[in-house]
């Protein structure tokens, strides 16, 4: 028997399982698009205790991987120092020596938690196991124990606006006050004389939009994690609401390979974009380094 | 999905955008914040159990490579130096061990030569003394055969003549003979 079958076998028997757990009572067919309180009067939301799972995961790997560490790595060590090294390497290339060395920890981190994240969306019972509630007016509800962490927009917005404050102190730690503004506002490239008079206001209203773009970024970051992967989760919720309760797995089954993939592709763009932002400003100031 | 846009929409007509946005989506300061500590003790997490130790082992995995390569270069320096030392030091042994030979081979040439030439003095030494030994023994033998024969020449003639010979008259006679046989 080849080994090759093997993963989409077990995928596919983990795809079959997920609707069998939540999707027979037929009542919730639309995943809600805010994460919902599951307390009235404890502050936690299902996306909460879904983040509270996946830093609980990452506390148990990195114990195990870093527990005993040797020289020689094998098991878990491997495989940690394979993922922070090929990270590290990746954005090292786009940031430059200096530059990955002081943010690192912060890319790495939104990477593996937005991976942790996107993947723990994906497991059986995630968005199917809760309970049903009546309303005042008899209306029936349903609240899932547990969320995506990502399809949560507070989640998401957490990261992407500590992003944009740490965006700021490391602009400013790099270029300096001045240099951040004439990043933005000054002209690029050599211009001399009646030339530069005219480059001045064009470049000065090239910075306003500049500016503008800097306060979407966190908005944009934010809706653009949370979209994909509600929308992916909204997906997976409606076609299996499409079929009879025992053959649910069946019209999602080709959809989660699909948001396998979106999972880590979501959290490669969200790090890599935020890397980008960086280096761009950071890129004149860089080179002195 | 249809009923949800139509929710916003009717959040949207009733309040501002942003009203709109958070009703929609259900941003709220306590659940942003809650999500910032989470990210938050998740950057602690990471920074501490993860990538704090990781990176340490591979900096320091990093230092071992290099000082092992920096070791492997020192000693293949190290080996170069040897080998050339070897070298030189073959070369200078080899020279030495030419110039001893050489210098044995000159010796044994002239020890050689003082031998022969000891020998030959020894040798012309031994064919005088010979000679002269030969000179000698042929003096003594014709002192011996001139003795020999004045005696018998006196004895011939005292036999002849009768008479008893006196010293003088054998002396004389020996005398007159040798003269007559020399002659």
């Amino acid at each position: 028997m080849s080994r090759r079958p093997l993963i989409p076998t077990i995928t596919a028997s983990l795809a079959a399982a997920a609707p069998a757990l939540g999707a027979g009572d037929g009542v919730h067919h639309e995943l809600p698009l805010y994460a919902q309180r599951l307390h009235d009067w404890l502050p936690i939301t299902n996306s909460m205790v879904m983040t509270w799972v996946a830093v609980g995961l990452i506390v148990l790997f990195c114990q195990a991987a870093t527990k005993r560490m040797s020289l020689i790595p094998e098991g878990l060590q491997n495989l940690a120092e394979w993922m922070v090294e090929g990270l590290y390497d990746f954005l090292g290339n786009l940031l430059g020596h200096h530059l990955i060395k002081k943010t690192f920890w912060f890319f790495g981190s939104v990477f593996f938690f937005i991976l942790v994240n996107n993947y723990l969306g994906l497991v059986p019972g995630v968005g199917t196991i809760g309970w049903t509630t009546v309303d005042a007016e008899g209306h029936q509800g349903f609240i899932a124990l547990m969320r995506g962490g990502n399809a949560d927009v507070n989640m998401t917005a957490a990261m992407a606006f500590t992003f944009a404050i740490l965006w700021f102190v490391w602009a400013f730690q790099e270029n300096g006050l001045k240099g951040f503004f004439s990043h933005i506002f000054a002209p690029k490239g050599s211009f001399s004389g009646v030339m530069l008079w005219m480059m001045i206001p064009i470049f000065l209203f090239v910075g306003v939009l500049e500016m503008i773009s800097i306060a979407i970024r966190p908005v944009a970051l934010s809706f653009r994690l949370y979209g994909n992967i509600y929308g992916g989760e909204q997906t997976l919720e409606k076609l299996m609401a499409l079929v009879p309760p025992y053959l649910a797995f069946l019209p999602a089954l080709p959809f989660y390979f699909i948001e396998l993939l979106v999972g880590f592709v979501q959290a490669l763009v969200f790090t890599l974009l935020c890397a980008i932002f960086l280096k761009l400003i950071c890129d004149h100031g860089d080179e002195h380094h | 999905m249809m009923s949800f846009l139509a929710a916003a929409t009717e959040v949207a007509s009733d309040a501002g955008p942003f009203e709109s946005i958070k009703a929609t989506f259900g941003l709220n300061k306590w659940f942003f914040l809650a999500q910032v500590i989470n990210f938050f003790l998740v950057i602690f997490v990471l920074k501490k159990f993860a990538f704090g130790p990781i990176q340490a082992m591979l900096e320091q995995r990093r230092a071992r490579i290099a000082e092992g390569e920096e070791k492997l270069k020192r000693i293949e320096k190290q080996l170069a130096d040897s080998e050339k030392n070897t070298a030189e030091a073959i070369a200078k042994a080899n020279e030495e061990s030419q110039r001893l030979i050489q210098e044995a081979r000159d010796s044994a040439t002239a020890l050689t030569e003082a031998k022969a030439q000891e020998a030959v003095a020894q040798a012309q030494q031994i064919l005088v003394k010979a000679e002269a030994a030969a000179k000698a023994e042929r003096a003594q033998i014709a002192a011996e055969l001139k003795q020999e024969f004045g005696r018998l020449v006196t004895a011939t003639t005292a036999q002849v003549t009768g008479k008893v010979l006196t010293p003088d008259d054998q002396a004389r006679i020996n005398q007159e003979a040798l003269a007559k046989v020399e002659s």
